[in-house]
């Protein structure tokens, strides 16, 4: 037994690929519905009616003020005794919503905001309609400025779906814990799945800068 | 209600060794983070690079990983560790390679002409660090410190992962011993105290932070916090999503 055995992990790796490919749904579903969700509270943030805004900002710093790990087991272990019952993979994919969706709420928000009250001046002298205003002036400058700590956010949500591990999901760390219970081969399996979520993250946030420069181009000094 | 009340003296010793196992990771993270920074502003060389590449590597995997990684690998070095610091010790090179950002953040918001001046008049790198660079630095500092100090308190809550009895896992054990008996599962309370409980700590840290915060602002008071607050803003951003 050589302390690294190359032909292990070539042997392990369909289930670590297998692994991958259930964080990598989980996280993506995750994405999808915490922006959806981030974006509605933005909205209600920012709305006229204050309640709703409490509410909101309330719900945000709960979600930051505890760990995400007993968030998870409070939606899976927890909502049940409510009357709710969800798979683990519906489970997962709800808590990491909720904790991904918080901080979407906050960046949208200061993206919103770093928008100056002379754009909207502005905006509105030239005759914009509302919708026209805020689709075509408003939101672009504010996506701009909220794109960095929104990638962060979605960066956020593939690590944090690790989690998830702790309720049973078959994901990649999973699968890693799961060999080396049974084969106590943990340099190999640590190795590759350290690579893996390496090659993943720093990916994202590479398509993540490409996006950034593309979006800031217009802006760009000449 | 009944339940938590009948088994307080359990989950108050967990609550306890969650206490005891946040003054180690907060302290041993702030140890940590001191090295990597004079690490990670060393002049170009392999210290430089090594620092950096360390302090990436922790932030970009997922802490679960690290914590997990420390409490199977440590062993397979021949180093056999409890789990209790097993988990410490994960969570303290975390929150050191953090921290590590968050002070070179720091130290970089004060202009280099501060530096020179110090250097001009005489001062040590240690004495003009100490005495010059840090006390203007601090207003940039603290907030995000501050942010990184409650991520490392809720990150306690990963010793229930590898087995520490911190409240986490305390709250789990009681789950399991007393479902069957009641005839029904106490989930949602158990796990709705706790997190009643964490978040009551972590607002605590908030408030204590706002107030040292405030103390360093002080001597800057006109428009320093206009200042300091957009870069303030993005610092904490980073950390409190990279957990």
């Amino acid at each position: 037994m050589t302390f690294l055995d190359w032909g292990y992990i070539l042997d392990a790796l369909p289930d670590l690929l297998r692994g991958l490919g259930m964080t990598l749904v989980v996280s993506f579903l995750a994405i999808l519905f915490s922006l959806t969700l981030g974006l509605i509270g933005c909205a209600l943030r920012r709305s006229c009616f204050k309640p709703s805004g409490y509410a909101v900002a309330a719900y945000v710093e709960f979600i930051r003020g505890t760990p995400y790990l007993v968030q998870i087991f409070f939606v899976f272990y927890g909502l049940p005794s409510l009357g709710l019952t969800l798979s683990i993979f519906w489970s997962g994919v709800l808590a990491l919503t909720l904790w991904a969706s918080a901080f979407h709420i906050e960046s949208f928000r200061a993206g919103l905001s770093s928008v100056s009250r002379d754009i909207h001046n502005a905006s509105s002298s030239l005759g914009l309609r509302p919708w026209h205003h805020g689709l075509f002036v408003v939101l672009p400058i504010a996506l701009r400025s909220a794109l960095p700590s929104t990638l962060n956010t979605v960066v956020g949500t593939i690590k944090n779906s690790a989690y998830l591990q702790a309720i049973g999901l078959v994901e990649l760390t999973f699968v890693a814990v799961d060999r080396i219970a049974q084969e106590f081969r943990s340099v190999e399996m640590f190795l590759s799945i350290c690579v893996i979520y390496l090659a993943v993250i720093l990916g994202i946030s590479a398509l993540g800068h490409r996006l950034e420069k593309r979006l800031n181009r217009p802006y760009a000094a000449r | 209600m009944d339940l938590l009340y009948e088994y307080r003296i359990f989950l108050l010793a967990g609550l306890l060794e969650t206490l005891k196992m946040s003054l180690v990771v907060a302290l041993g993270g702030t140890l940590c983070a001191i090295v990597l920074t004079f690490g990670v502003t060393s002049k170009p060389t392999l210290l430089l690079r090594i620092s950096f590449g360390l302090m990436e590597l922790l932030r970009d995997l997922p802490l679960m990983v690290t914590v997990l990684l420390v409490y199977f690998m440590l062993p397979a070095a021949g180093v056999s560790l409890n789990p209790f610091w097993s988990c410490c010790a994960a969570i303290s090179v975390w929150g050191g390679a953090n921290g590590a950002q968050i002070l070179r953040a720091g130290l970089a918001s004060v202009g280099n002409g501060q530096r020179e001046t110090a250097a001009a008049f005489g001062f040590g790198p240690l004495k003009a660090l100490l005495l010059i660079t840090l006390p203007q630095a601090m207003p940039v500092i603290v907030p995000p410190y501050v942010g990184l100090l409650t991520a490392l308190v809720q990150a306690t809550s990963l010793g229930s992962v590898v087995g520490a009895q911190e409240l986490l896992r305390s709250g789990q054990v009681l789950i399991e011993q007393t479902t069957i008996m009641r005839g029904g599962s106490p989930a949602y309370l158990v796990y709705g105290s706790i997190l009643v409980v964490y978040f009551t700590l972590c607002t605590l840290i908030s408030v204590i932070g706002g107030r040292i915060e405030r103390h360093f602002l002080r001597p800057y008071a006109r428009g320093a916090e206009a200042k300091v607050g957009a870069k303030v803003h993005a610092i904490e951003a980073t950390i409190s999503t990279s957990a």
